[in-house]
């Protein structure tokens, strides 16, 4: 037990002028993981919310390509979908202008599966009674959903799709394995020159946290927005 | 007002309503009495199509609907909705709106309205039903009386020919019962048309011109509320009286 503790070189654990220097070429790689991160947000919760209200529909042309997309978004691995993005694609003939593209391609698309299910079942805790009110003060069903039903849902919404976002940003290291030049692959680029891959790995950790921590704070400004009319206590 | 003919409905192969035939005048007020079970809700639910009746026609206004032979259109289903308001059980108010944003929502998005003049008019119904100082909170922060007298003011601010109420008072504690009995009356005075399914017997005494006691999907027994509620024919609506008086 002692052997095994006096073996370890803590010497080698973190080097700070290591990631101070490197910091500059890092924090270029996270401008890049928070652009993929931000489109994927945004085209993920666009697709999400379609494919949750057509997954919904009574209509089964709607309903049942909405649940296959559900469930093989769901049961794929999303290195798998970006590798058939970006090296099956070609293939046949499509090939993304960049790498980047095929990132937030595949990110956006897989984690729409996750937020289409959110979507539906923020959308199915609205009480039947609140549907009931609209109807028979003869609003039609768009107007139900837009100005009573959605606003409703998306108090319910905000802790799983900011559960999923926080996904979606660590989500987008996988595009490191697609030569996307991101935060994780900035990080191997370095950890590979210096041989320092404790070092580097544990700041490029650090990074992706605090970007949660700023996802999460943000979060909880929107709970407390949407919660407003409910009494306290 | 209100015609209904035959009118039948079925949940699967349960029949909850069978051959039911009433009618509405306007400017009376018609009570629905009976046991839990005995088909009053859902009664009253069909006037409004929430729930679409198996078979039989349904008339109110100038819309004439028979069901059971086509499909009941979208079209068929607005232009009935147009003659009546709905006040729910558990009131239904939107809680993400302030009173005052509750009772616009409606007159603004479905009848595109002018938005000044809904305030204004919404200021006014507020004020009848005395809720003018909390226009601006939250249901949430309302009693129960409260937020049903604002669920009143919702459906009058589409101006219903018929007026149709769902135990409006069942889910209120007994002290808040009053107060909304009270706006109720008030709406009768005026000579709103009104279809209210009740519990409170006095009230039902007291201001329907007609009352219909329901027993099993059928209708028992019909005539004027005084006679149907004090002095009833039939022996399954003493009993049923005899039960509430023993309450």
């Amino acid at each position: 037990m002692f052997d095994f503790f006096s073996e370890i070189k803590w010497e080698y654990l973190y080097d700070f002028d290591l990631a101070i220097e490197s910091l500059p070429f890092l924090l270029e790689g996270l401008r890049v993981t928070l652009i993929i991160a931000g489109f994927s947000m945004v085209f993920a919760l666009i697709i999400g919310i379609i494919v949750g209200i057509a997954r919904m529909s009574k209509l089964a042309i709607f309903r049942l390509p909405a649940k296959f997309y559900i469930s093989f978004m769901r049961g794929t691995p999303l290195l798998v979908f970006v590798f058939i993005l970006y090296y099956g694609l070609p293939v046949i003939g499509i090939e993304f202008e960049s790498s980047i593209v095929a990132a937030i391609v595949g990110v956006s698309f897989n984690f729409a599966a996750y937020l289409a299910e959110v979507v539906r079942s923020a959308i199915s805790s609205v009480p039947k009674g609140q549907w009931e009110a609209a109807e028979t003060l003869q609003m039609s069903y768009f107007q139900t959903l837009r100005r009573i039903v959605i606003p409703q849902a998306t108090r319910i919404a905000v802790p799983p799709t900011f559960n999923i976002f926080m996904d979606v940003l660590k989500g987008t290291s996988l595009a490191s394995v697609i030569t996307v030049q991101e935060l994780l692959y900035s990080g191997r680029l370095i950890a590979g020159r210096t041989y320092d891959s404790m070092t580097m790995y544990i700041t490029v950790a650090i990074i992706y946290w605090l970007v949660s921590i700023v996802i999460g704070a943000i979060q909880s400004r929107l709970e407390i927005r949407y919660n407003r009319y409910l009494a306290k206590g | 007002m209100i015609t209904v003919e035959n009118l039948k409905k079925k949940f699967g192969d349960q029949v909850v309503l069978e051959s039911i035939n009433f009618s509405v005048n306007k400017g009376e007020v018609v009570c629905l009495v009976g046991a839990s079970g005995s088909g009053k809700t859902t009664l009253l639910r069909c006037l409004n199509l929430l729930e679409e009746p198996s078979a039989g026609t349904l008339k109110i206004g100038n819309k004439r609907v028979e069901f059971g032979k086509q499909k009941v259109t979208k079209e068929d289903v607005k232009e009935i909705r147009q003659y009546s308001g709905m006040v729910f059980q558990s009131f239904n108010l939107f809680p993400h709106k302030t009173l005052i944003e509750n009772i616009i929502e409606a007159p603004i998005t479905v009848q595109k309205r002018d938005k000044k003049e809904v305030v204004v008019e919404a200021n006014e119904i507020l004020e009848k039903v005395g809720l003018i100082e909390h226009k601006d909170k939250y249901p949430d922060a309302l009693s129960g009386g409260q937020q049903q007298r604002a669920a009143i003011a919702r459906s009058l601010m589409m101006h219903p020919e018929i007026l149709l109420f769902d135990e409006p008072t069942s889910a209120l504690d007994p002290q808040l019962v009053r107060e909304v009995l009270k706006v109720i009356e008030e709406l009768a005075k005026e000579g709103q048309t009104m279809v209210i399914v009740t519990h409170e017997m006095n009230f039902a005494r007291r201001i329907a011109n007609r009352a219909l006691f329901m027993d099993e999907g059928y209708i028992l027994e019909e005539g004027p509320a005084e006679k149907v509620l004090s002095n009833p024919k039939e022996a399954r609506t003493r009993e049923f009286l005899a039960l509430l008086e023993d309450e």
